[in-house]
């Protein structure tokens, strides 16, 4: 008897659960999700009546976007949207391949070799990726100028290797630490050298490591408003974060239907690339990452 | 090889990794150490000035404020995502049909990017926005969600959405890394559910939830993106966290990085304090 309305009781509670979580995480993305497929007029309608894709399209149709702003009804950008996308992809890239090549070779060290000196490497790597960077601001700033790389793509990739390299690092340890060294021992008897041995036998087991080190730099480079508020000066570099505290004139928003797509747009990209590697999310972040 | 070149060819992996951590973040704390000493005088090169900038600081409510404002936001902040994130956890962990794609689902806040939620928000907190719509379905008066006492509150819940499935995540592979027998043989003892809770779930769950805590507040305590794009700071100084602070002074306000300098270095012991626990955490 007990047994059974305890049971009940527990469907209860899930689908009560299940309901608030649901409510909880669409709430607050519906207005944007709605706004971005709705016509200007209807904005601030709660219930769309007409859907269309052109708040999506004008994002890559220069042309389209060009008209829209004709009738007045895009925000005041410098540049066609299409121009910080780009932007944000090219310094994304950079940053996350630059940041798993160097992570992974550190990555591997950490995991295989014993030497004085490790520990102080371990901990910089950590410290490194806990250090809250907004401390950064001005000396990075400073620094970029003086090398010359103030206002650059380039040098905008390089800070955002303060995201990448240290999380790439602990990713990619955490890897190496799982994959058995017998392996390479066996290919070391065989009589190929350490980096033969890396390159045939270690890095194509390791190759979901390397993905899930890439979506995570790549997304934490996608993410950055600071940096790029800081290091770009000119319209035509600025990347998608930057671009969307344009919508915002005065607390009022001036594109509701360009900022909706802009904003869904930019989060689907990082979401998707989660998705392909949810199991390694935690693992990766928390627990792998440093225990090995 | 010889003992010297295999120690030689190890640095080798290390090195652009080494090399780079040092540039990016050792030489730029070096730096703020010594701009903070300095003064800045318009167009010309900086001159040693001493404690002055300290003393400024020390002497403005601007800093007490902006560190209570911190300290504030955080607490409410991570308390609020470690409940929320452990009930979504403990729900998820029961056997149901859609429960593979609620997991999946519910890393979506975490998953969108910082200025992605904060527009997200806009579009919610705006006067004719998700909530006022809401609150005048239910026969209730619409609210500013932005005005000087409710700023506070609501960056706080843009917040606590967007991180906390970083808890769930964390929560649930401890979760799944409890094993079953404990459960098994406390049934048998006679245990209820919640003296399996406490007796079992909770001290298992104790290191990861160290762990998912402290980078939380680390995480928490430096958000900028959230808040520049919502309230930059204000009403006035209402929600003018740490991060926030030295972003005016050096940018907007005082535009004098010695001073912002400075006072990096003055909020500095905080973030070591808890930088020296999350590594001692992490670490052994």
């Amino acid at each position: 008897m007990a047994g059974h309305s305890g049971k009940i009781l527990n469907k209860i509670i899930i689908a009560v659960g299940v309901i608030l979580l649901l409510l909880w995480i669409i709430i607050p993305t519906f207005w944007a999700f709605k706004t971005s497929i709705s016509v200007p007029e209807e904005a601030w309608k709660p219930i769309p009546t007409k859907i269309t894709l052109d708040n999506y399209l004008s994002l890559f149709n220069p042309s389209l976007e060009a008209i829209l702003r004709g009738m007045g009804l895009r925000a005041a950008l410098p540049d066609p949207m299409i121009v910080y996308v780009t932007n944000s992809l090219i310094v994304s890239l950079t940053a996350s391949i630059i940041g798993v090549i160097f992570g992974s070779l550190a990555g591997y060290n950490l995991a295989r070799f014993n030497y004085r000196g490790k520990k102080i490497v371990m901990w910089l790597v950590l410290f490194a990726y806990v250090f809250p960077v907004f401390i950064l601001m001005v000396p990075i700033l400073v620094m970029m100028r003086y090398l010359g790389l103030y206002n650059t793509l380039l040098g905008l990739s390089i800070v955002h290797l303060a995201y990448t390299l240290p999380y790439s690092t602990l990713i990619m340890r955490s890897y190496f630490s799982g994959i058995p060294s017998v392996l390479e021992e066996a290919a070391l008897i065989d009589g190929c050298t350490r980096l033969e041995a890396l390159w045939r036998v270690v890095i194509p087991v390791a190759i979901p490591g390397f993905v899930t080190a890439f979506i995570f730099s790549f997304t934490l480079s996608w993410n950055d408003l600071l940096f790029a508020l800081i290091l770009l000066n000119s319209s035509h570099k600025y990347t998608l974060p930057i671009a969307t505290t344009f919508f915002l004139w005065g607390g009022e928003i001036v594109d509701p239907g360009g900022l909706a797509a802009t904003a869904i747009f930019a989060g689907i990209v990082p979401s998707v690339l989660y998705m392909l590697v949810q199991k390694y999310v935690v693992v990766g972040l928390v627990k792998g990452a440093v225990k090995a | 090889m010889s003992k010297i070149t295999q120690s030689l060819y190890n640095w080798i992996y290390v090195l652009p990794t080494l090399v780079l951590i040092i540039f990016i973040f050792i030489i730029p704390i070096a730096y703020n150490i010594w701009l903070s000493f300095q003064e800045k005088s318009i167009g010309g090169e900086a001159v040693f000035a001493g404690l002055k900038n300290y003393q400024r600081l020390l002497a403005s409510s601007m800093f007490y404020k902006s560190v209570g404002n911190s300290l504030l936001y955080t607490f409410i902040s991570v308390t609020s995502k470690a409940l929320i994130g452990l009930g979504v956890a403990l729900l998820l962990n029961k056997k149901f049909w859609g429960r593979g794609f609620l997991r999946g689902f519910s890393i979506l806040p975490w998953a969108f990017p910082s200025f992605v939620v904060a527009v997200l928000f806009w579009f919610n907190y705006d006067y004719r926005g998700t909530f006022n719509t809401i609150l005048k379905m239910l026969g209730l008066q619409p609210v500013h969600w932005m005005s000087y006492e409710n700023a506070m509150w609501s960056v706080i819940l843009i917040n606590i959405w967007h991180g906390w499935p970083f808890f769930f995540m964390g929560y649930l592979a401890g979760l799944q890394a409890i094993p079953t027998d404990l459960y098994e043989a406390a049934e048998i003892d006679g245990a209820n559910v919640y003296q399996k809770f406490i007796h079992i779930t909770v001290p298992q769950l104790k290191q990861v939830l160290l762990t998912v805590m402290l980078l939380s507040t680390m995480w928490t305590l430096g958000e900028f993106t959230q808040i520049y794009m919502t309230t930059g700071g204000g009403p006035v100084d209402a929600t003018l966290t740490i991060p926030m602070a030295t972003y005016k002074i050096a940018f907007l306000t005082e535009i004098n990085f010695p001073l912002a300098a400075a006072y990096t270095i003055l909020v500095l012991p905080i973030y070591l304090f808890l930088i020296y626990f999350t590594l001692k955490q992490m670490g052994e």
